[in-house]
């Protein structure tokens, strides 16, 4: 116990310096676009993050065991088109269709893990299968049609508590129970310990398999609650989520989760993803042409990942 | 039946090799018999049974098949084909996204090496697709192009002539510009969202929209590009409601857009003031279109476009006609011709 409450400090000033970051970027476009400071643009940001959010809690994970899931976003893209088959094309009730559209999302998170486990295979290759057999599925599933949802699941974007919308309290809760899990139970340690030396917890008398088994089941079925939110908001497109993977692991890298596993704090990708948000938003807000955004969406991401360098050395350095 | 037997024969190959992988000690050997299996069987499978000789072969290169637009062309072309199978042989490729344009090129390559009579395309870029094009027409083959029309410059420095058989998305849009300027007043703000920032029918969409928001003295304050996505379309549009709050109408250039719209509209509570335009009707919009919660969008009969690609080549094949560029309807899509 004592060991962390030198930890958490350290924590704390992790957190400041993304929060510094964020800072910085609504105060520059602050000054660019125009009504930046505007109740409205911040009910905007937190209408686009919930999904993505909610994503990138999964991709954490999946990075802290050294994986990668590739697949999240057509996952999300399948189980969206379920959703909207059932409810659209089948007439089902809204409950079934949720739980279908979770259910598929956990399937296909599962498959990841068992073929990843069973065979020891990168991760890279088998979620890069799943990305394009998930896809294939979801456009198999709506014959490439867009459905459209009328009105059945708005009760999910329109709910508000105190005027925050009911995605974004979701997406809230599940950053900070997955933080609780990372960081303070046996579950949690095990993540980080296979991430940091897999061989060296199997010598130790404790079996990675079903760590990382559990770990890609878990993205999958966020991935799953996040298309429930996708499909309120954007209905049922088989081509939803595309390329959102990258994007996801964007934020998690900016958050200072480590691509080699064994490090990373759900907390600091939610701010990752509020980064890239804001970023996205305030660019399209002062109308910057297409190549502006691109380049500067591509030198913050550069310039996060040199931080975060620095920013470990520092807490190195401190620490030895 | 040949082929029937084949699959018969491919199955118990198959079977064969998982009852062997079964059996552990030759595991290793017996998973590469059954890679190869699957290698070889797969295409062998998925081949058609050979034609007459005398029967036209046809090749439809499609964009994106995962594009609802494309899949719509793909199924009049396969029904008119059924109908008229005795007339000409069908064969449908599409790429994988709408950008990958080597695969593309790859695809013409192999349609050439086959042989095929006639190439009807939907290029996936303007420029790059019409060297490999005139590397068809060199071999004998027809070639006519439907959907993104070839770029002229491009063309007449290769020296070709490519008829082109498709709408004009330019008027097209201009009619959603026309017909939404009679609901607002000169001077009212207006965004435009763009397609892919270098796709040919985005740009004429843009572009028709521009003339008809100028000539009726629209003010249009921002345009930026969605991608032709729903969620895309959705950040952009948001961002412009906030910085622009006067803002009467958002012009998309593709349907899956003005939904992303209308969900940015739906959020800012602005349902009842701002008005929404699309193209290309799909399925989803028509609700939204009866409605009132689009306004219009454009209908350029995709199920029938690349049927006109292909009556067009055959008739060229039958020396019924000489290869000109041949316009093909857009439509004006509202709430009263839904009626």
């Amino acid at each position: 116990m004592k060991r962390f409450s030198w930890k958490l400090p350290v924590w704390l000033t992790d957190y400041l310096g993304m929060a510094g970051a964020l800072a910085i970027l609504l105060a520059v476009f602050g000054f660019t676009a125009e009504n930046f400071f505007s109740r409205s643009t911040f009910l905007i940001i937190a209408d686009q993050v919930p999904d993505i959010t909610i994503l990138a809690v999964g991709m954490t994970f999946v990075l802290i065991i050294a994986g990668i899931d590739l697949s999240v976003g057509s996952v999300m893209g399948l189980s969206g088109t379920v959703v909207g088959a059932l409810l659209v094309n089948a007439g089902q009730p809204v409950w079934l269709a949720v739980m279908a559209g979770v259910v598929v999302g956990f399937g296909c998170g599962l498959l990841n893990g068992l073929v990843t486990v069973r065979w020891s295979l990168p991760s890279f290759i088998v979620t890069l299968g799943m990305m394009e057999i998930a896809r294939g599925a979801a456009l198999r599933v709506t014959q490439s049609r867009t459905i459209y949802i009328p009105g059945y699941l708005d009760f999910i974007t329109e709910t508000r508590l105190l005027g925050i919308s009911l995605p974004f309290l979701l997406a809230v809760g599940i950053v900070l129970l997955a933080q609780l899990v990372l960081s303070r139970t046996v579950f949690g340690r095990y993540m980080v310990a296979v991430g940091t030396n897999e061989e060296a917890v199997r010598l130790s008398g404790i079996n990675p398999r079903p760590i990382k088994l559990v770990v890609f089941a878990l993205s999958g079925l966020l991935a799953g609650l996040a298309s429930i939110i996708q499909t309120a908001r954007y209905q049922a497109n088989p081509n939803n989520g595309q390329g959102v993977e990258l994007q996801v692991i964007a934020a998690v890298v900016i958050g200072g989760t480590s691509l080699m596993g064994g490090r990373g704090s759900v907390i600091s990708t939610f701010f990752g993803v509020l980064i890239i948000s804001v970023l996205e938003t305030g660019l399209a807000q002062a109308n910057a042409q297409e190549s502006t955004k691109r380049l500067i969406t591509g030198a913050v991401i550069v310039a996060a990942v040199i931080l975060d360098y620095y920013r470990q050395r520092i807490r190195h350095g401190k620490a030895g | 039946m040949v082929a029937q037997t084949f699959v018969q024969d491919f199955i118990e190959f198959i079977t064969k090799g998982i009852q062997m992988m079964e059996t552990k000690r030759s595991r290793l050997p017996a998973a590469g018999i059954l890679f190869l299996g699957l290698m070889l069987g797969i295409p062998a499978c998925a081949r058609k049974t050979p034609s007459g000789p005398d029967k036209p072969v046809l090749a439809l290169v499609m964009k994106s098949l995962a594009n609802e637009f494309f899949k719509t062309m793909e199924e009049g072309a396969r029904q008119h084909h059924q109908e008229r199978a005795s007339q000409y042989d069908l064969k449908v490729v599409g790429i994988k996204n709408e950008e990958d344009v080597s695969q593309q090129i790859k695809y013409v390559e192999t349609l050439i090496a086959q042989k095929v009579d006639a190439i009807v395309i939907a290029p996936s870029d303007s420029k790059a697709l019409v060297k490999v094009c005139k590397q068809a027409m060199e071999a004998g083959i027809v070639v006519v192009n439907i959907d993104n029309k070839l770029d002229a410059e491009v063309l007449a420095s290769n020296g070709i002539k490519i008829p082109f058989v498709g709408p004009d998305n330019r008027k097209g849009a201009r009619l959603a510009g026309d017909y939404l300027a009679r609901r607002l007043q000169a001077g009212d703000a207006v965004a435009i969202i763009e397609g892919v920032p270098n796709a040919f029918n985005g740009i004429q969409r843009k572009l028709g929209f521009e003339e008809a928001m100028k000539a009726s003295g629209m003010n249009i304050v921002s345009s930026q590009s969605g991608y032709w996505e729903t969620a895309k379309a959705n950040q952009v549009a948001a961002a412009i409601l906030t910085s622009h709050p006067a803002l009467k109408a958002i012009l998309c250039a593709n349907d899956s857009m003005a939904l992303g719209a209308m969900a940015a509209v739906k959020a800012a509570g602005k349902t009842s003031d701002v008005h929404i335009v699309g193209f290309d009707n799909i399925e989803a919009v028509q609700t939204l279109l009866r409605e009132g919660r689009i306004l219009a969008t454009v209908d350029q009969h995709g199920d029938k476009l690349a049927i006109y690609g292909i009556e067009y080549a055959l008739d060229i094949l039958k020396g019924q006609t000489t290869p000109a560029d041949k316009e093909t309807p857009v439509d004006l899509i509202t709430a009263e011709t839904l009626r």
